[in-house]
């Protein structure tokens, strides 16, 4: 579903990647660790097209990064749900209308938007905030709407940068189960996370990312 | 509703100030620009029907009879470009003469003898109103046989032509500088309301968002506020034609002559949509996704 072949990724004088190769299957869940500043965003970024590999291909299902073009970035990304690593909510929309946005951007007909919409808030016990706008919300709060607008739209593959980031341990592990749950649907899931406790003994691939290059693959 | 009108109504909304001020801006503008243009086209009709009003006198000796003086009338109505030639006869030039003294007839009276020439006034096309030319027909009147004199209102000409001139420079002039800075006004404000929502159009394009989609709630915006400016100076030029306008040109002679171009204001709304809609469009750009 997803592969790198040789990429490597510099911005000026940093190298953010180097020549790095892997590949997810379809269905699979891969975990991507290392400290901060390694280039597990970075990596991410390569497959839903924010950044372009300087080096090498990253191919995401039928979309390669050496034959893009300005229109099938939009349906490469319409395929992918993003967890953003700082959330990227519209702090004047309020909830609802925040998640809803996924649907809408993939021309899901109106009618069928709300029961969607609701149906994802409350897999994220955000049911009570739909009327709020992400200024009034915790960090922990914000972080699990943009997970509810991820998946909402039962997307082929989901990233999730440092999903858990904000979230005390219970609820972390709430959202890890949701991951398996749509997993278990077949979606694939790429996370990139330094927090140890979300892959131990999940028997995923774990590739341990240090200074722009996969120091290790194990499995958690 | 259509989710894109509903996006446009609601950032219509909760940007109302910031909206209302570029409403009233390109508003403003439109006025300004009409304001120029109807001047513009008043002066216009004022000097082209200035040549009308000009003409060259030409005054025959004494004792031509009628053949030749028809023979004169041929000739001067073959010169390029005359347009018309009027024949009045020395009688009836003393006749207008006495008509126009009614009062003090007492002048004229007296003589037994009619002291005046025939003369003809010689009116000239449009085109041929300028200095050059009419001292070219004058001269070549003055050599014609049969034909004591010439006079013409030079410094009427003169005035003509620089009034025309002048008034071509200066609308040209004012015509740029009004049109380019209502377009820099227009074009500023629509840019802040991208600048307002620069972030949004960002996560849009990272949701995997079409162009159009992106597009249309801002080409909405840029429509209605475009529209309603368009609108709103259609509704202020109307008031002040049935406020002023009307009272002036009923009451002050000049103000009569003067046209308000009705159909031009017409347009306006039109012109505001289009104003609205291109620069939603500019300020939006090229929506690239790499
Ligand atoms: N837009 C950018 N311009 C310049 N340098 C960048 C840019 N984005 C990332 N970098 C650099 O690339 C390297 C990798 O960054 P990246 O964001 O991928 O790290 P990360 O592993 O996600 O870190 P963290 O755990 O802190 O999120 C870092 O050194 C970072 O400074
Ligand atoms: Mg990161």
């Amino acid at each position: 579903m997803i592969t790198f072949e040789g990429v490597s990724k510099y911005y000026d004088t940093t190298t953010a990647l180097r020549n790095i190769t892997l590949s997810v299957g379809r269905g699979e869940t891969i975990f991507v660790t290392g400290p901060s500043g390694a280039g597990k965003s970075t990596l991410l970024k390569l497959i839903y097209a924010a950044e372009f590999p300087d080096t090498g291909r990253v191919t995401v299902d039928e979309w390669q990064s050496d034959r893009r073009n300005g229109s099938n970035i939009p349906s490469l990304r319409r395929n992918i749900g993003i967890v953003f690593q700082d959330f990227r909510l519209l702090g004047n929309r309020n909830v609802y209308d925040n998640v809803a946005l996924a649907l809408r951007v993939r021309k899901v007909p109106e009618r069928e938007v709300k029961a969607h919409v609701l149906d994802a808030l409350k897999m994220v016990n955000l049911r009570h905030k739909t009327d709020s706008f992400p200024p009034a919300l915790s960090g922990g709060e914000q972080q699990r709407v943009v997970i509810a607008r991820a998946v909402v739209g039962d997307p082929i593959i989901v990233l999730a940068d440092e999903p858990t980031g904000n979230l005390d341990p219970d609820t972390a592990a709430g959202i890890m189960r949701i991951f398996k749950e749509i997993n278990a649907r077949g979606t694939t899931i790429v996370i990139a996370t330094h927090n140890r406790e979300l892959f131990r003994d999940t028997g995923k691939r774990v590739f341990r990312l240090d200074n722009a290059a996969v120091a290790s693959e194990e499995r958690g | 509703m259509p989710y894109p009108l509903k996006i446009a109504l609601q950032s219509l909304w909760r940007e109302k100030w910031i909206n209302l001020l570029s409403m009233l801006t390109i508003a403003m503008g439109l006025l300004v620009i009409s304001l120029v243009f109807s001047s513009l086209y008043n002066v216009g009709l004022f000097t082209r029907t200035l040549p009308e009003k000009f003409f060259i006198v030409a005054y025959l000796k004494d004792g031509l009879a009628e053949n030749e003086i028809q023979k004169i009338v041929a000739s001067i109505k073959a010169s390029g470009p005359v347009e018309k030639v009027t024949y009045i006869s020395k009688d009836e030039a003393l006749r207008e003469l006495k008509q126009s003294l009614k009062d003090a007839e007492y002048i004229v009276g007296g003589l037994d003898e009619n002291p005046l020439n025939t003369l003809f006034p010689v009116s000239l096309k449009r085109e041929a109103v300028g200095p050059e030319k009419v001292k070219e027909l004058a001269g070549s009147l003055r050599k014609m046989n049969g034909i004591d004199d010439v006079q013409y209102g030079e410094k009427f000409l003169l005035s003509i032509d620089s009034v025309r001139t002048g008034m071509e420079t200066i609308g040209l002039i004012l015509m740029t500088v009004m049109i380019s800075g209502v377009i820099f006004i227009c074009y500023s404000t629509v840019k802040i309301l991208f600048y307002r929502r620069k972030e949004e159009i960002e996560t849009l394009k990272l949701l995997g968002a079409t162009k159009t989609f992106i597009r249309t709630p801002f080409v909405i915006e840029g429509s209605v506020i475009g529209m309603a400016g368009g609108i709103l100076s259609f509704a202020i030029a109307l008031a002040f034609y049935f406020s002023v306008f009307s009272k002036l040109s009923a009451t002050v002679p000049l103000m009569k002559t003067v046209v308000f171009p009705f159909d031009m204001f017409l347009l306006l709304p039109a012109v505001g949509l289009f104003l609205g809609v291109t620069g939603s469009l500019i300020a939006l750009g090229r929506i690239r996704f790499e």
